[in-house]
């Protein structure tokens, strides 16, 4: 390995990284909030609402990633919509997600004995309080590993953004690959950043998990 | 209560009648609760007493009839035939301010401490300052006797103490009646005294309250009246002594009391 390359390359790959990270962070997060009103409009909501939110369900998971995003970044200027590569990118992340995000928020809803919502109702609590200090908290116990999962998931779908020119990871380490005629130390730098992510990732579900679950123990 | 006529009762029960679908599980229910009193809600299973009792509250939207909370139409805009509009949530909420109820199967929200049950309402219903609302909380859970178990999630709570936790959740928020479905059903037979005992307490001190029972021991004993239902009907509202003397005036109610008997009971 030459070291000299990485000295050269290094602060590509870092702001590369620094792309990725933004890119996943603002979009899955993204995705989990929509993908968190989705489900809750679609059991709150009228009847024909959430016939539009299954149907919007069925076309986003039933299309691939880097078609939404081509829909997105060429189709968009035919709509008016000129987005810059990092806002296509972050924003079809977000529709990307959040179908995954509301089917598991769904099955989460689930969890929740009624009785518990009755008790809520009859000391007069808001249905927003009800629902972000009775039920969500109780919704994170059956859900905080699938969705950790999930993030762990599109972490590397962010690779495809590079298709669109986002000068993210995989984009810089492919125009180091090129330019230096090297395979191999690109690839493992490649796979070193993703592998934080996901240990990053994962490490802060145990936490998360750790935390929500903290009143099922018994002394 | 010696002015029982006289006094405007807290809560007015009248001609109500509840549908599912096509099925009646209330007819035609006129009742009234007086201030302080303790009327016990008997009868067979599926005779509609959980139903009545939602009703009071609620939780079930009735379709038939009245019930007034001090003169107040509870959970419809107007009185009169249906159609009717539903108050907005907002007047709901505050109706049920002053209605508490406890369930057969407590409902704690178990991801809250015992003290956060009872402080959560107290807090963002109310809108007491958090430290007048633990005080209020500490308060209420003394009443129930479980001071020492504050900071117990509800998994690490027996039953009894569940329940009672849930008791005291409910008059926390000084509410002008209390229902209660089947407080003790839920319990192992060793637990119910401590329940009962509170639920006494309570009567003593004049709280009025509707308790739906198959304690037919606590109705005899506590109770000012006891109305029993079967089909959805009220059959009799009348005291005690009536009901459980030896022979009742309806035939239903001498039937229904048999097993009871056979197990000295009452
Ligand atoms: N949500 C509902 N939908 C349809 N039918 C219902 C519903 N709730 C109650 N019922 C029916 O109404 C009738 C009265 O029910 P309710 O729960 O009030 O009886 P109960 O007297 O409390 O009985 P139990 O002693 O078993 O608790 C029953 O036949 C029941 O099946
Ligand atoms: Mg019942």
């Amino acid at each position: 390995m030459e070291l000299d390359l990485f000295v050269r390359y290094g602060p590509a790959l870092l702001s590369g990284f620094g792309v990725t990270i933004l890119c996943w962070i603002v979009g899955s997060l993204g995705g989990l909030v929509l993908g968190f009103a989705l489900a809750c409009l679609y059991r709150f909501g009228p009847r024909p609402l959430r016939w539009l939110i299954q149907a919007y369900v069925e076309v986003i998971r039933g299309t691939p990633f880097m078609i939404q995003l081509f829909i997105l970044y060429f189709g968009g200027p035919h709509f008016g919509l000129l987005l810059t590569p990092v806002q296509a990118g972050i924003a079809s992340f977000i529709i990307y997600g959040s179908p995954y995000f509301a089917e598991i928020f769904r099955s989460g809803f689930n969890a929740i004995p009624k009785g518990q919502i009755e008790a809520a109702r009859c000391v007069g609590l808001s249905e927003g309080r009800i629902l972000f200090r009775i039920i969500l908290p109780q919704m994170l116990v059956p859900t905080t590993a699938p969705l950790t999962n999930f993030f762990i998931i599109l972490t590397k779908e962010t690779a495809i953004l590079s298709v669109v020119t986002v000068p993210e990871l995989l984009y810089e380490t492919q125009t180091m690959a090129s330019e230096t005629f090297t395979f191999v130390e690109p690839f493992l730098v490649l796979s070193l950043f993703y592998w934080l992510m996901v240990i990053g990732t994962s490490w802060l579900g145990d936490k998360v998990e750790r935390r929500v679950t903290r009143h099922l123990r018994r002394a | 209560m010696g002015d029982i006529t006289t006094e405007q009762p807290i809560i007015e029960i009248r001609n109500l009648s509840k549908h599912f679908d096509d099925f009646e599980a209330l007819r035609d229910i006129t009742l009234d609760v007086h201030r302080s009193e303790v009327l016990c809600l008997i009868g067979p299973s599926g005779s509609g007493k959980s139903t009545l009792l939602r009703c009071i509250n609620f939780l079930e939207a009735y379709d038939g009839g009245e019930v007034r909370l001090e003169g107040e139409l509870i959970g419809w805009k107007s009185a009169g035939a249906p159609p009717r509009k539903p108050l907005s949530g907002e007047a709901l909420r505050r109706q049920r301010q002053h209605i508490g109820m406890v369930f057969q199967q407590f409902n704690l929200w178990p991801h809250l401490t015992a003290l956060e049950n009872v402080a959560e309402a107290l807090i963002h219903v109310k809108g007491l300052p958090k430290a007048e609302a633990m005080t209020k909380a500490r308060a209420a859970l003394a009443k129930v006797n479980l001071s020492d178990k504050e900071a117990n999630f509800p998994a690490n709570l027996s039953g009894g103490q569940q329940q009672r936790v849930a008791i005291a959740r409910a008059i926390a928020m000084e509410p002008s009646v209390m229902l209660f479905d089947e407080p003790t059903s839920a319990l192992d037979p060793e637990l119910v005294g401590e329940v009962l005992g509170v639920m006494k307490q309570m009567a003593a001190e004049g709280m009025t309250m509707v308790v739906v029972t198959h304690e037919m021991g606590f109705a005899a004993h506590v109770a000012d009246r006891v109305a029993f239902l079967e089909g959805g009907r009220l059959v009799t509202c009348a005291p005690p002594a009536d009901i459980f003397g030896r022979e009742p005036d309806d035939p239903r109610v001498n039937a229904f009391l048999k097993t009871y008997r056979e197990r000295n009971v009452v």
